[in-house]
């Protein structure tokens, strides 16, 4: 599924990438290449959302990137 | 007429005399021990003794006697160190006019426990819920703390090192989930940081200090190097904990999704006999994240130093309490400061300021360790005084929880009896009940006493304020343990939802409402005969609910906003009070 937001980094725990996304709710970032972890980038993600997944962020559902495009 | 005032009267006064529940909870006077300093004394003069006085008399009476301070030309206040024999010189010394009193010097030594490790001033943390007073009671000694995370940096193996502020601190075997392996080392630096806010080498001369100190940790790594992982592993790990003896279950993780798996593994263990304690989330809304959101978990928020819930800390309906967890916003020097490993290369050892409920987490489950290890047997008895002993400005709410963790307030609920029967609400309903009468029409009024003493009527009115409170206590002198019913029916009705649905955090708006009487009454509009019973259940509910309003408890479930909680319970109180004046005078036509 594609998702558009902005990319932003969170200060908790041990430091997260989300995407700010449009629709609302905040997703955890994983996978991706770094070019896309740039504080204010906006972007569309091609990826799939992991509500099952667990971790240390709790910022939101893992957003498994397989790509992006800057919009 | 006149005396029917009058016992109204006193009924009111006794009412709004009977203190409120103790629901504010200040910090407790720092206890001390008091011991007298050998070969000194203290002698206070009469106020505004010059100085050369009392130079003149240390010279008669041949002592070394100097003012305190420069507060003591004032006070009048000396000392004298060195004497040869205390009793002797107090004797002579208050013989004289103008010595209002003279006693050996005491020495007042605050019952703290001050760690000498090096950075333990930064950890305001540990400050801020009473660590080195609650030192002086339990350190947590014997109890197992599972800490369900990244792993921990305990040990050196290949390319794993041990954090050296972690040496000498004390382990029980655990498991890698996410590599299948004995050895749950940390590739993270995030499960050692909770560990080290948890059981950290306390008192040991390096870096910080930690809450539960001679507990024991249990790293279970459930998280790979990203921080991620799955409710499978996760369910395994909590099975795991207990079935190796945790008491103690520390999940600083989270997500949004339910699983049902991991419910259950929540639930397997506090039927084994262990606390698990869950960071609530950190997306800054209020829904508490899972496993937090669990029944049987117990779901933490952060505050920062000011005590202010931290802007990331998730909150909500399923949040228990709060803790510190940093707040980096106020400046540096705000986050929880632990031991651990470089989170860019875990070979590395450092020490890291981070903020986030899992920071937070750690302080319960090191305090849930002092409870266990302080005598509390079942989670039950843990959860009752982290709650009650919490800092609080009253009753549960949505962004606090039961309050702000303390672990000295928690060790000290520990310690006290379970509270008696509360008759504040029955005092209330008499009250009220006499002024229900003076409301009514001489003809339609029956007797004060009359209505009491009929059983009918008494009956319901007890069920409804204190419940058949001695029911328990018959049980207990004449058969034994007794059965859930016999508790059940020894609490107020309107508490009775909160025990058959587990432990509420809030009332149900149904049986904290008229609700009961109202339907009573309906049926009361058929069987007339229903009427004195359905007066002394109006009656009581009234009492109860107004009381309720009155000493701010509880919160109630599922109104919009907390404030509505009072309106409501007062709303609701009258209309308690009408039906059962209704039920009253029908009565007396009749």
């Amino acid at each position: 599924m594609k998702i558009r937001g902005t990319v932003e980094f969170r200060d908790v725990e041990m430091g997260v990438w989300v995407l700010a996304g449009d629709d609302g709710r905040t997703y955890q970032l994983a996978g991706g290449r770094s070019t896309l972890l740039n504080e204010g980038q906006r972007v569309e993600i091609d990826g799939e959302v992991d509500e099952a997944a667990v971790g240390v962020a709790m910022v939101g559902p893992v957003l498994r990137v397989h790509g992006y495009k800057v919009v | 007429m006149r005396s029917g005032w009058c016992l109204s009267g006193v009924l009111l006064l006794a009412a709004a005399c009977a203190p409120p529940p103790a629901h504010t909870k200040v910090t407790p006077p720092g206890t001390a021990h008091a011991s007298a300093v050998p070969h000194a004394l203290v002698v206070d003069f009469r106020d505004g003794t010059p100085a050369e006085e009392v130079a003149e008399r240390a010279r008669r009476w041949g002592l070394p006697l100097h003012l305190n301070s420069v507060e003591g030309a004032r006070s009048g206040i000396a000392i004298a160190d060195g004497v040869e024999d205390v009793d002797a010189a107090l004797a002579r010394i208050r013989g004289d006019p103008d010595v209002e009193e003279a006693e050996p010097l005491i020495q007042l030594q605050a019952l703290a426990f001050t760690p000498n490790d090096p950075e333990f001033p930064r950890q305001w943390n540990l400050r801020m819920i009473h660590m080195p007073e609650a030192w002086e009671r339990s350190r947590g000694k014997g109890v197992v703390v599972a800490v369900i995370d990244t792993g921990i940096a305990y040990e050196d193996r290949g390319d794993f090192v041990q954090v050296p502020d972690l040496a000498g601190a004390l382990f029980a075997a655990g498991y890698d989930f996410v590599h299948d392996t004995d050895h749950p080392n940390d590739d993270n630096g995030h499960g050692t940081h909770v560990a080290g806010t948890i059981a950290q080498r306390t008192h040991n001369g390096v870096g910080v200090a930690g809450v539960a100190f001679e507990a024991r940790l249990m790293p279970l790594k459930v998280l790979d190097r990203s921080g991620l992982g799955n409710s499978a592993d996760i369910a395994d790990a909590i099975r795991w904990a207990v079935d190796h003896g945790a008491k103690v279950l520390n999940l600083s993780l989270g997500g949004p999704g339910y699983s049902g798996v991991m419910e259950h593994a929540v639930a397997y263990a506090r039927s084994k006999g262990a606390v698990v304690v869950c960071a609530a989330g950190n997306s800054g809304t209020g829904q508490v994240s899972y496993p937090a959101a669990y029944p049987g978990a117990v779901a933490v928020g952060a505050v920062g130093p000011d005590g202010q819930l931290a802007p990331y800390s998730s909150w909500g309906e399923a949040l228990d309490i709060v803790a510190p967890g940093g707040n980096t916003k106020l400046g540096p020097g705000n986050g929880i400061l632990q031991a651990t490993i470089d989170r860019t290369d875990f070979r590395k050892s450092v020490l890291a300021e981070y903020q986030g409920t899992s920071m937070a987490t750690p302080h319960v489950a090191g305090v849930a360790a002092l409870l266990f290890a302080a005598g509390a047997k079942t989670p039950d008895e843990v959860e009752k005084a982290l709650f009650e002993g919490a800092e609080s400005e009253g009753a549960w709410t949505p962004r606090a929880g039961h309050g702000r963790l303390d672990a000295l307030g928690a060790l000290e609920a520990l310690g006290k009896t379970a509270p008696g029967v509360d008759w504040a609400p029955l005092v209330w309903s008499g009250a009220l009940l006499a002024l229900l009468l003076l409301s009514l029409q001489t003809r339609a009024r029956p007797g004060y006493l009359n209505v009491l003493l009929n059983p009918a009527t008494l009956l319901p009115l007890l069920l409804s304020t204190v419940g058949l409170w001695f029911l328990k206590l018959l049980w207990q002198r004449f058969v034994g343990h007794p059965p859930a019913a016999a508790e059940v029916l020894s609490l107020p009705l309107p508490d009775w939802e909160r025990i058959l649905f587990g432990r509420g955090r809030l009332a149900s708006p149904l049986m904290y409402s008229a609700l009961v009487p109202g339907v009573a009454a309906l049926l009361a509009l058929k069987w007339r005969a229903l009427r004195p019973v359905v007066a002394g259940l109006a009656l009581g509910f009234a009492g109860f609910l107004l009381y309720a309003a009155w000493a701010k408890a509880p919160g109630i479930a599922y109104l919009p906003f907390t404030f509505l909680a009072r309106p409501w319970l007062v709303l609701n109180g009258v209309l308690a009070a009408l039906l059962s004046r209704a039920m009253l005078r029908r009565e007396a036509r009749r």
